[in-house]
C-alpha cells in the first residue's frame, strides 16, 4: 500500500494523458490561438522596430515581473494539489488550491493596476502598434486565466465535497493542466513584451 | 528526490529565472546577447513547467512533442524575428 502511494506520487504511469483527452483538446486550441496571436506580434515588431525598441521602456516592469512570480507560483501551487490528493489528503490539497486562487487574485488586482498606470502615463490601446499588441495580447491571457478561475472555484468545491482521491482525481489533474498552460503562454508574453528590445 | 522536492527546488529556480531576466532587462543593453539569453530562458522556463508541472515527461508522447515544440519554435522565431528583422518585414509585407 505504502509502495503504491509512494509510486503514484513520485512517478505517474508512462504514457498516460494527464486529466483527460477534452482538456488537451482545449489546451492545444488555447496553445494554437497564442500562437497566432504571436505570429501578429512578430510581425508587427519586424515592421515596426523602433516601436517594439521603445515599448517595454514605458511599461511596469515591476508588474511584468510580479505576475510572472505569481504565475509560476500558481502552478507550483496546484502541482502540489494534485500530489496532495494522491496521497489522499484533500484537506492539504484544498489548502493548495486556495492558494492557486490568491495567486489568481494578485494577478488581476496587479493588473488592475498595471492598466491604471498605463492610463497615467497616457498609454492605451491607440498610443502606438506595441501597445496594440500589447493590450490585444494581456486581455486574451486574462480571458484565459478567468476561465481558469472559474474552473478552479469548482475544482475547490469538488474537494471540498471529496469527490478525489488517490485513484480519481482526473479533474484535478485537468484543472491542473490547464492552469499550467495558462502559466506557459505568460512565460512567453513576458520577455517579448518586457524584456525584449 | 521525491517528485515534490524537484517541484521545489524547480519552482525557487523559476522565481530566481524571472528576477534575473527582469534585471537583465532592464540593465543590460539591448543586443543580439540579451536576446538570446532571454530567448533561452523562455525555453528552459517552459520546458521546466512541460516536463514536471505538467509531468509530461513519461505522459503521451504526442501531446509531450507538441508542448515541447512549441518552446523550440517560439525561442527560435524570436532569434530569428531579431537577427534577419527586415528579410521577415518583406516577406509578410501585404
Amino acid at each position: 500500500m505504502l509502495l503504491t502511494a509512494t509510486r503514484s506520487e513520485q512517478d505517474p504511469a508512462e504514457g498516460r494523458i494527464p486529466g483527460n483527452k477534452g482538456i488537451w483538446a482545449g489546451i492545444l486550441s488555447e496553445m494554437t490561438e497564442f500562437a497566432l496571436l504571436f505570429g501578429v506580434y512578430f510581425i508587427a515588431r519586424a515592421h515596426f522596430p523602433a516601436a517594439f525598441h521603445e515599448g517595454p521602456l514605458q511599461l511596469s516592469l515591476f508588474a511584468g515581473t510580479f505576475n510572472t512570480v505569481l504565475m509560476i507560483s500558481g502552478s507550483y501551487f496546484v502541482a502540489n494539489a494534485v500530489i496532495a490528493i494522491r496521497q489522499n489528503r484533500p484537506e492539504v490539497s484544498l489548502r493548495w488550491l486556495v492558494l492557486v486562487l490568491f495567486a489568481a487574485c494578485g494577478y488581476f488586482v496587479t493588473k488592475y493596476f498595471e492598466f491604471r498606470w498605463n492610463v497615467s502615463q497616457g498609454i492605451t490601446g491607440r498610443t502606438g502598434i506595441f501597445f496594440t499588441v500589447y493590450y490585444y495580447l494581456t486581455f486574451t491571457h486574462m480571458v484565459h486565466v478567468l476561465w481558469g478561475i472559474m474552473g478552479l472555484l469548482w475544482v475547490m468545491a469538488r474537494t471540498r465535497t471529496g469527490a478525489y482521491g488517490p485513484q480519481d482525481h482526473e479533474g484535478m489533474e485537468a484543472f491542473a493542466s490547464y492552469w499550467h498552460a495558462t502559466d506557459l503562454v505568460w512565460l512567453i508574453i513576458f520577455p517579448l513584451l518586457y524584456l525584449l528590445r | 528526490m521525491t517528485h515534490k522536492k524537484t517541484l521545489n527546488l524547480l519552482w525557487l529556480l523559476l522565481v530566481a529565472l524571472t528576477l534575473g531576466g527582469a534585471y537583465l532587462g532592464e540593465a543590460a543593453e539591448p543586443g543580439i546577447a540579451v536576446t538570446l539569453v532571454i530567448s533561452l530562458t523562455m525555453a528552459f522556463k517552459g520546458r521546466i513547467i512541460i516536463d514536471h508541472f505538467m509531468e509530461l515527461k513519461t505522459a503521451n508522447r504526442t501531446i509531450r512533442k507538441l508542448m515541447r515544440a512549441y518552446f523550440y519554435v517560439l525561442p527560435l522565431v524570436t532569434v530569428l524575428v531579431y537577427v534577419f528583422s527586415e528579410h521577415f518585414a518583406r516577406l509578410t509585407m501585404l
